[in-house]
């Protein structure tokens, strides 16, 4: 069909023209029998006629201009002329093509990932709308919520369609296969409502099933589904077990929901009379979809009038307590990967920037090699717009051509990316799994593709345009050279490119030095030659102290046995893993300074614990066998903490007790050791006060296992595995892993981030080089007569070899210069992802400056080397 | 403001000239803007044509094809109504940018 409207188009084309010619001869016609009238010869008033009236053809292509209607068709000729153009010079065309693909690509994958993961993670319908609420306390910092304030705020508010609670719960899932630890989410029904969200198999539960007794049934999250029923469509309506409790499989939810990220299954959440009452377990997170033309901010104010009104009501347990509202997705995303996304797009743009301005160096050149041409169609009668307009729909084509190939190149790029990350990493990011080439991407890969065309196109072009037309028509279909002004335009660009390249590299550098500081922060504890897990002790059945303390020994003293094993301890965190909590804690006989918070990270180890992580003590003594849950409870703490709050003093045989919840406490236990200072966080640079409590008299329900071995931690997974299930089959451990790929898990984002900044400097660079490379390989080419006349004269080739790589030297210096200035500015927002960067590292600065120079002068090395080798005979022969 | 460029100038004396002859050929605008202007104004036929063909698509004139009093075939442009409002407002803020700069000169 669509040759049968080129055809159309084209006769439609050729009448309009015909239309536009007898016009114009017509005019012509009637002054000539004007001027014959006026008693001119015929030949005389033809030339006259001719004369007053100008350039025909050129008259004519501006009328067809000024038709709408031909707009379109003098478009698709321009098209036409261009494929023509590109086809003609292969060579030139296929190097612009990939240069330009290269760039479009890494862009691709980059946006592409950074949709599914930072803007689009949740496939929710106008997920703007959707916010999450949390409650401010006092104290500062964000609070969960308690029930009554969700009922009270349900009632009274407004601002909200509607509003849905969950919490989570940790299970553990039996009967089918081995026993294993499930995150549960337990959600009120309005939680499908608010994420606008059905199931991909069977139906969500409804408001009547988040009813005690009625609420016997589960929906599962994609991933589960996949991992653990092998994607089976026939799950629904099997039952499956929970915590001891049957529960129906009623649906399975889209893949696009992984919200809460860790969520494995949902349940319904039936609260009693009693829990709905309850106004001091903020253990509830609430999220609600606004009412159209609502603002999160109208929404936060009338919930913040709620808040005051439930403080006068109920004083003792709301008073000073506040209302957070803030979108879901800001929420989902956290602070840090849209900051590393920012900068892998912002890297990805840079080497777009280069690629560019290579194109353009490329452009400029071809430019000296179209002059002829150009000058043809000016004499011809074409404008300048006219031409610019050409120029500009070939360096579009090739764009978009260019952006094709960005697009295979991006869809490879994201498929090993998506493979090389780790599943146990993929499952916690939301969105993660949905990265895929969608239409946002490719809308922004068409966009890319055309400005990338338009920026690498312009300014040749108008240097193309800026001819002698005289000149050029006398020199004819002879070789000529640029002039001084595109010269200088290419070294500019070349200049720019050295300087974008050397910025990136510098960025790229710093991080992965940060990268590696971070990858090796625990070396000391043998990270490869330790195994580790965790193990959630289930409140039923490990319902008392005794019982928890008991397990802890036997599973203990089993993995103590097996062979190769030096160590085997159990704590709530291990170093660097960013787990454990800051809680609250009293000190004996010394009450509590209001507005001073005593606050310390609760650690509870088992006795060895200590000696297995070479933790050596300050003063006193560790845990010891002796210490049991028939002694006096003792704690050990670190010396920040006796510095916080025993300042000059000997906390030994000082008595705390920490605080467990809203209410609770943990016994007194009295100080008997100070432990060297220990890091537990990695990403969080606060350090704080640690108080470590003795495992085996403070029992926890969780607990990370270290299992240090002489070698392969990982053989010893399987033996570990089987003894510990000979004491307790029903108990899963999880992420059996060695601690260093535990903490390897935590950077996983880092590390992308990293790698993606690393391909695309090494890209950066490799353009820099080609593009400096082509300037000096032109600039030997149109100098080589000079050359040879200079050789003639009696310079020697050194001389010459010298020249060219002064001039060499003084583009890649000036890019240099410039490049720093701007690293500068790009290593500060390193230094601001990853600690421990210095953005002012000498080491980089220097190391990569060097380097750089050296690629840069030793790419100009063979065009110099040519040069020195001209044959001054041949070189004044040849033209 | 008076918004008028020099292709502003054109469209009006070329909507004029249709405004007080009917309908004209191409040449016939040429000539009678030449004579009515007492010989001051020469328009370009490289101007005049393009600026014709983009009036016609904007609808303030149209376009037949006819026979002159010399038998041959040429093409006739009319004023539209649109023109007639377009016409209008040209002569207005025509009127304004020559006060404008009248008042400009007289300044002193």
């Amino acid at each position: 069909m669509a040759i049968f409207k080129r055809i159309g188009n084209l006769m439609h084309r050729a009448r309009v023209d015909r239309e536009i010619d007898a016009e114009l001869e017509t005019h012509i016609e009637l002054r000539i029998e004007e001027n014959v009238a006026r008693g001119m010869s015929r030949d005389e008033a033809r030339r006259d006629a001719l004369l007053k009236f100008g350039n025909p053809a050129a008259t004519r292509e501006r009328v067809v201009a000024a038709d709408a209607a031909l707009g379109i068709e003098s478009f698709w000729a321009d098209v036409r002329y261009a494929w023509r153009q590109i086809i003609k010079s292969p060579g030139f065309s296929i190097t612009v093509v990939i240069t330009l693909a290269l760039g479009i690509g890494v862009n691709t994958a980059g946006f592409s990932s950074m949709d599914a993961v930072v803007l689009h993670p949740l496939a929710v319908p106008q997920m703007d709308r959707v916010v999450t609420i949390a409650e401010l306390p006092a104290r500062g910092g964000y609070a969960n919520v308690t029930l009554a304030n969700y009922e009270d705020w349900q009632r009274q508010s407004r601002s909200f369609e509607e509003m849905s609670v969950h919490t989570s719960a940790d299970m553990s899932l039996t009967g089918a296969g081995d026993a294993a630890h499930v995150q549960a989410a337990l959600t009120s029904a309005s939680f499908f409502s608010v994420l606008r969200t059905q199931a991909i198999l069977g139906r969500v539960f409804v408001e009547d099933e988040c009813q005690p007794g009625r609420d016997a049934v589960a929906v599962l999250n994609y991933g589960f589904w996949q991992r653990r029923f092998a994607s089976d469509p026939a799950v629904v309506n099997r039952k499956i077990e929970l915590d001891q409790r049957e529960y129906t499989v009623i649906g399975v939810l889209p893949k696009a929901m992984q919200y809460p990220s860790e969520a494995d299954v949902y349940l319904p959440f039936a609260p009693t009379p009693q829990q709905l009452a309850n106004r001091t377990a903020h253990d509830y997170l609430v999220i609600a979809r606004l009412r159209d033309g609502m603002t999160v901010q109208q929404a936060q104010i009338e919930l913040r009038a709620i808040a005051v009104r439930l403080a006068t009501a109920y004083p003792a347990t709301n008073l000073g307590w506040s209302v957070k509202v803030e979108p879901l997705l800001d929420g989902i995303n956290g602070d840090l990967t849209p900051l590393y996304y920012r900068l892998i797009m912002g890297a990805t743009l840079f080497v777009l920037l280069v690629v560019c301005a290579n194109v353009a160096n490329l452009q400029f050149a071809r430019g000296i090699a179209r002059r002829p041409e150009i000058a043809m169609r000016t004499a011809l009668g074409a404008s300048r717009s006219r031409l610019m307009r050409q120029l500009l729909t070939e360096n579009i084509l090739l764009g978009l051509i260019g952006g094709v190939g960005g697009l295979i190149i991006g869809g490879v790029y994201l498929h090993v990316i998506l493979i090389s990350m780790p599943a146990r990493v993929a499952r916690y990011m939301s969105g993660w799994s949905n990265t895929s080439l969608n239409g946002r991407v490719l809308a922004f890969s068409l966009l890319l593709a055309i400005a990338a065309g338009v920026v690498s196109g312009i300014a040749p072009a108008i240097e193309a345009l800026r001819l002698n037309l005289v000149e050029q028509l006398k020199a004819g279909s002879r070789a000529t050279t640029g002039s001084g002004r595109s010269r200088w335009l290419r070294s500019v660009f070349a200049v720019a490119q050295i300087s974008l390249a050397v910025a990136l590299v510098i960025g790229a550098a710093l991080m992965s030095k940060g990268m590696w500081g971070l990858l090796h922060v625990a070396d000391t504890y043998e990270p490869s030659k330790t195994l580790t897990f965790s193990v959630t002790l289930p409140v039923a059945r490990y319902d008392t102290p005794q019982k928890r303390a008991a397990w802890y020994a036997a599973s203990l003293e089993k993995l103590r046995t097996l062979p190769g094993v030096t160590h085997a301890d159990i704590s709530t965190a291990l170093p660097y893993t960013d787990r454990g909590w800051n809680d609250d804690f009293e000190i004996e006989s010394r009450p509590a300074v209001p507005g001073k918070d005593q606050r310390a990270l609760r650690l509870q180890a088992s006795d060895g614990f200590f000696a297995a992580m070479r933790i050596p003590f300050v003063a006193g003594r560790g845990f010891t066998k002796s210490d049991s849950l028939d002694s006096v409870p003792v704690a050990v703490v670190s010396p920040r903490f006796v510095a916080q709050y025993f300042p000059g003093q000997n906390p030994l045989g000082h008595r705390i007790r920490m605080r467990v919840g809203d209410k609770h406490f943990d016994p007194w236990v009295t100080i008997v050791g100070i432990a060297e200072e220990t890091k537990f966080t990695l990403w969080d640079q606060t350090q704080y006060s640690a108080v470590y409590l003795d495992a085996a008299q403070i029992a926890p329900t969780n607990a990370t296992y270290a299992v240090l071995t002489g070698g392969n931690a990982l053989a010893l997974a399987e033996p570990a595995r089987k003894a510990l299930a000979a004491l307790d089959p029903a108990l899963p451990l999880d992420t059996v892993e060695t601690y260093e790929q535990l903490l390897h898990d935590s950077l996983t984002g880092l590390m992308y981030a990293a790698v993606m900044l690393g391909i695309d400097a090494l890209i950066a660079l490799l353009l820099a080089a080609i593009g400096i490379f082509g300037v000096m390989a032109n600039l030997v080419g149109e100098r080589t007569r000079e050359i040879g006349v200079r050789l003639a004269l009696g310079a020697r080739r050194e001389d010459v070899l010298g020249m060219i790589l002064r001039r060499a030297s003084r583009l890649t210096a000036i890019g240099l210069g410039s490049g720093l200035v701007l690293a500068f500015l790009l290593a500060r927002l390193v230094a601001n992802l990853l600690r421990g960067v210095r953005p002012d590292d000498p080491v980089v600065f220097i190391g990569i400056t060097v380097t750089s120079a050296a690629i840069a002068i030793g790419s100009s090395w063979v065009p110099a080397r040519r040069a020195s080798r001209v044959d001054p005979m041949q070189a004044l022969r040849s033209e | 403001m008076a918004k008028t460029d020099l292709q502003g100038t054109l469209d009006l004396l070329v909507l004029k000239t249709l405004a007080q002859n009917g309908t004209l050929h191409g040449y016939g605008i040429v000539q009678h803007i030449q004579s009515a202007s007492g010989e001051l104004l020469r328009v370009e036929e490289g101007s005049l044509y393009p600026a014709l063909h983009r009036m016609e698509q904007a609808g303030w004139i149209a376009a037949e094809w006819a026979l002159t009093e010399t038998n041959r075939r040429a093409k006739y442009y009319k004023m539209t109504a649109q023109g007639r409002r377009q016409l209008q407002q040209a002569e207005e803020s025509f009127d304004q940018l020559v006060k404008g700069v009248r008042a400009v000169l007289r300044y002193a």
